[in-house]
């Protein structure tokens, strides 16, 4: 197999004397979608936070290979220096700076990630996202749930990421809305960003995936194709409901 | 017309003054969540030193506002390594540095009478020189204050607005989780703040020094409440709320003694005057004013 992107190799990690997650591994490869999906309390959302440095990380490697061939190991970058070295993360909740105009949320995004311009990265997403640059000198905290979601990401995307990490984009947005987010989310993919998600919206996250993880108890319990694994009957029955 | 531009003219200054001020208080909360209870004696502090090296030691005022604002800096990046620093490290919580806070304020006030000893100060600018504008007599000194202190905010403005660490420390106001995953540097963010937070103390403190006339170790002191009504005023966290908040407040207060309205309120309730707004606007608009309204998506 060819060296992935992103990997997670046994990883286990938790909060204090508490540990979520054990001997997961995860693989990223390159210009791909994965999903991370599974029940409450699974630890989907601990393994961001490991990325992160929130959660402890007691056991395990986390490494991103650029594609220059230099292997970076996230478990000793500082959380700040993640998005210099090309790891973005847009958060669940309060993924967007509220009293900044649309346009700052965009400058403070900026890395000089492969060496594009701070306004030629803007010009680009104010073109994909004209909803944001009709109203780029406004407050961000007067956008639409879904205008926001569409900032979040690309402020994500300014820092001219190699990987994008999100934590449950579709949580709390209007069923119209979240096709249009997972849209976004192959179009983004298309234009060559890999994305990391994990996802409560199983099903729906899982068919535009190109792989999926199932995570139980904090460990590997499935994992296969995207679309494989939104229609497997014995995962559909315990883990999305039925329908 | 002669009362109302005096009043109009004072409350500018004032309000400048605590606009000034409360970017400070604003930014400092915003990104350390320490209710800087000390802010005031910054205010004095920077006063007294500019003081002593212009009056006492007879060097050029702007000689020694420089060194009063480098003072003042020092002495926010100081405190911040040996007690903010270790608070932070530790998780105190909002109580714990707010009572730091009020003992740094204490020992401040009392520093600065056992360094400069107590009585009144002034600078070395003539107090009773006056310029007629619309009838009124404007105070020379009262002009040049209003002067420094609205190119200080349109500075502070621009600084805000279009430098990277301006717009970094803004967002880390806003929302420090997000901005420490967007690459945010923390620690510079905090150097920053305490510079910034240093420069308009002392300036706000000077100023004000100016503005009085004479001025003890209680100047910044009693101008604490009025600064923290304007943060709230304005929004708490947010740097541009403050200044709106400030400008605000130093207007209602001054225009309230005007003897048309009910024939004036007594200059000495003021503070009350502040707060009356505070609360008024805080009903009407809870988030304060450049606030908006917290969203659930």
């Amino acid at each position: 197999m060819t060296t992935p992107l992103f990997e997670l190799k046994g990883v286990s990690a938790g909060y204090g004397d508490v540990q979520i997650l054990n001997d997961v591994s995860i693989q990223v490869p390159a210009n791909a979608i994965v999903t991370i999906v599974g029940p409450n309390g699974a630890g989907k959302s601990t393994i961001l936070k490991a990325i992160y440095g929130i959660a402890k990380v007691s056991q395990g490697d986390i490494t991103l290979h650029k594609l220059s061939g230099e292997a970076i190991d996230v478990r000793k970058t500082k959380p700040h220096n993640l998005a210099d070295i090309g790891i973005a993360y847009v958060p669940q909740i309060e993924n967007i700076f509220t009293t900044l105009t649309i346009d700052e949320n965009l400058d403070v995004g900026y890395k000089g990630n492969g060496g594009v311009a701070s306004e030629e990265r803007k010009e680009k997403l104010y073109k994909q996202y004209p909803d944001l640059a009709i109203r780029k000198k406004d407050r961000a905290g007067t956008l639409s749930g879904g205008q926001r979601q569409m900032l979040a990401l690309a402020r994500a995307l300014m820092s001219g990421p190699d990987i994008l990490l999100l934590d449950e984009p579709s949580a709390g947005l209007a069923p119209a809305l979240v096709d249009q987010l997972f849209d976004e989310l192959v179009r983004i993919n298309e234009t060559g960003a890999t994305i990391l998600m994990v996802e409560q919206n199983a099903r729906r996250a899982l068919e535009i995936s190109n792989y999926g993880y199932v995570l139980d108890m904090g460990k590997n319990r499935h994992e296969g194709e995207g679309k494989a694994l939104a229609v497997d009957p014995e995962i559909v029955g315990i883990y999305f409901g039925k329908r | 017309m002669a009362e109302f531009v005096q009043l109009l003219f004072n409350g500018l200054v004032t309000g400048s003054i605590l606009a000034m001020a409360a970017v400070g208080v604003s930014l400092v909360y915003g990104v350390l969540k320490l209710v800087n209870f000390a802010a005031g004696d910054f205010m004095t502090l920077g006063a007294f030193i500019a003081v002593f090296f212009s009056v006492s030691k007879g060097w050029p005022l702007i000689l020694s506002v420089l060194l009063a604002i480098i003072g003042i800096c020092a002495l926010g990046l100081a405190l911040d390594m040996v007690l903010w620093k270790r608070l932070r490290e530790n998780k105190a919580g909002t109580l714990a540095f707010f009572l730091v806070a009020t003992g740094v304020a204490l020992i401040l006030r009392q520093a600065i009478l056992m360094i400069f000893s107590s009585g009144s100060r002034k600078y070395a600018i003539d107090e009773i020189a006056t310029f007629p504008l619309f009838g009124a007599n404007i105070a020379t000194a009262q002009l040049i204050v209003l002067l420094l202190a609205s190119s200080s905010i349109i500075t502070l403005g621009l600084f805000m607005a279009k430098t990277t660490i301006g717009k970094d420390m803004r967002a880390f106001s806003d929302n420090p989780s997000l901005a420490a995953v967007s690459g945010i540097n923390v620690n510079r963010v905090v150097r920053y703040v305490w510079i910034i937070n240093g420069v308009l103390s002392a300036l706000a403190g000077i100023f004000q020094g100016m503005v009085q006339g004479r001025f003890d170790s209680t100047m910044g002191w009693t101008l604490l409440l009025p600064i923290f009504a304007a943060v709230v005023l304005g929004t708490i966290g947010d740097a541009y709320g403050a200044l709106l908040g400030g400008m605000v407040l130093g207007l209602v207060m001054e225009m309230s003694t005007w003897s048309v309205l009910f024939g004036g309120i007594p200059s000495s309730y003021k503070p009350v005057v502040a707060f009356a707004t505070l609360g008024l606007v805080l009903l009407v608009k809870p988030e304060g004013l450049l606030g908006v309204k917290a969203r659930s998506i």
